[in-house]
């Protein structure tokens, strides 16, 4: 490797993690807990038992799943202009990654209330709690201990496929590298530096899932 | 009366599992279900909290009625009122397992009496030195035994004071060295005047507790009365084989 090349690496690497720590991170957590919402609330739908309300559940999560991640940004971000929505890039991502978080989340949140024994139900019903008492207090606790692995993984995931919003011009860290691929023209040097910075970012987050998994496989185990 | 049942039907799909079953109890007796496996004990006591919905007949239970048609739906508002004027200790006890022991006992206290905390603590730490567990209130269920765990059962169906205490088969999950500490809580609850009903195969423990019997096979009441007549001098064929070989294997 050349002195040159170590000094880029050297002079990229504050404003790669910077870009991670300002504006990867930030738009994985916030569109995580939007996902998050727009999972739970789907799975409840999808398990309500009103037809109208579990088919629009299954309806979205057919349509976010059966299609690329990275067309849907662009329809939202490129296509949406064309009928007056035109969003600030940071905006048509959290939308886009939202989205999907909250179509694959559905999915783990009403594999999770679905592996709840019945058992539990009927001990809440025979103490005379109503359905969504139970749901409450009883099931979604118990559930969401259970799809706390599932869950932490796709954040992981996440983490990852913000990258794909570079895409739409939004200047995450992959953005960043891009540009400075653009004035240096060292790509392996810096993708190779944009990817170590990923790795470093999921295998602190692997190592806190551990330990998540561990704490909550402690209390809960028979 | 505390409970009367009429004409009650309830079939899954073409299997007709209660064929119509009558059952009256007074205020404060102990009436024992026994029978052979898979003769509709269990749906009977599942029907009488509304676990299942029969197809026919009538359900009165303290101050509710309830008639059942087939294709006629009774309000939610209705079973809740119902289910509340009952207590369901299960086979399998179905401890809700992210919640302390008085915790599990507390639950609906607070969200069906709607009772203050303090008030629920105050309560169900009663109900638990009752039933011999007041210094394991803040063990979570996977850390009792079984005898223990199905105290914790029968503590937290008596929390919401229903006016029936209904039990399936409370120890057939129990190792056998756990099954006394358990029948003699429900013994405990029998002298106390309690209301009960109790699905269960230890027939000492029916002969003893038990003011009257019901012997179910095939979705019918095939013998009924005292204890002492029904254990002892059973009439039917039928009734006579179920109790032979019970108590061939109780030696
Ligand atoms: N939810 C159900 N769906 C279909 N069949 C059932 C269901 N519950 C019970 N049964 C059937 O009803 C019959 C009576 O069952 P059950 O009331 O559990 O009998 P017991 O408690 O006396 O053993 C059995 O044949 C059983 O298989
Ligand atoms: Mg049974």
């Amino acid at each position: 490797m050349s002195d040159r090349e170590i000094q880029i690496i050297i002079d990229s690497f504050w404003p790669l993690l910077r870009a991670g720590l300002l504006y990867t991170l930030p738009l994985a957590i916030s569109s995580f807990i939007l996902g998050l919402i727009l999972a739970v609330l789907s799975a409840l739908a999808r398990i309500s038992g009103v037809p109208i309300l579990s088919a629009i559940s299954r309806f979205y999560v057919w349509i976010i799943r059966g299609t690329p991640l990275l067309v849907q940004l662009f329809i939202i971000f490129y296509g949406l202009p064309s009928v007056g929505i035109i969003l600030p890039e940071f905006i048509a991502a959290l939308i886009g990654f939202s989205l999907s978080v909250g179509a694959y989340g559905s999915e783990i949140v009403r594999a999770a209330i679905q592996s709840i024994s019945k058992g539990q139900w009927e001990a809440g019903y025979s103490l005379g709690m109503t359905r969504s008492q139970t749901l409450r207090r009883i099931i979604l606790p118990q559930a969401s201990r259970v799809s706390v692995p599932p869950l932490a993984n796709s954040f992981i995931g996440l983490v990852k496929d913000t990258s794909l919003a570079a895409s739409i011009t939004y200047i995450e860290m992959f953005r960043k590298s891009q540009e400075i691929v653009a004035r240096t023209y060292e790509p392996l040097v810096l993708y190779m530096e944009a990817a170590v910075i990923y790795l470093i970012f999921t295998s602190i987050l692997s190592f806190f899932q551990n330990k998540l998994e561990k704490r909550l496989g402690r209390s809960s185990a028979d | 009366m505390m409970i009367e049942i009429r004409n009650l039907h309830k079939s899954f799909g073409a299997l007709e599992v209660l064929k119509g079953i009558d059952v009256s109890l007074d205020k404060g007796k102990v009436l024992v279900i026994i029978g052979p496996s898979g003769s509709g004990k269990t749906t009977l006591l599942r029907c009488m909290n509304l676990l299942e919905t029969p197809d026919q007949g009538t359900i009165k239970l303290s101050d509710r009625s309830l008639d059942f048609q087939k294709g006629r739906k009774v309000s939610s508002k209705e079973v809740t009122e119902l289910r509340k004027r009952t207590g369901m200790v299960f086979q399998s006890y179905n401890l809700f397992p992210h919640k302390t022991v008085i915790e599990n006992v507390m639950e609906a206290q607070i969200t069906v009496q709607k009772k203050s905390k303090e008030d629920a603590r105050k309560s169900s730490q009663e109900l638990l030195a009752k039933v011999g567990l007041g210094d394991r209130g803040n063990s979570y269920p996977h850390q009792l035994s079984g005898g223990q765990q199905q105290r914790v059962g029968i503590a937290r169906a008596m929390a919401v004071e229903p006016d029936v205490l209904l039990f399936d088969e409370p120890t057939s999950a129990l190792d056998p060295e756990l099954v006394s500490e358990v029948l003699k809580v429900i013994k405990q609850l029998a002298i106390e005047g309690r209301t009960m009903v109790i699905v269960t195969h230890e027939m000492k423990f029916a002969a003893d507790v038990a003011d009257h019997v019901l012997l179910m096979d095939g979705g019918y009441i095939i013998e009924q009365g005292h204890p002492k007549d029904v254990l002892n001098n059973p009439q039917s064929d039928r009734a006579k084989q179920f109790l032979n070989r019970l108590t061939g294997e109780d030696i």
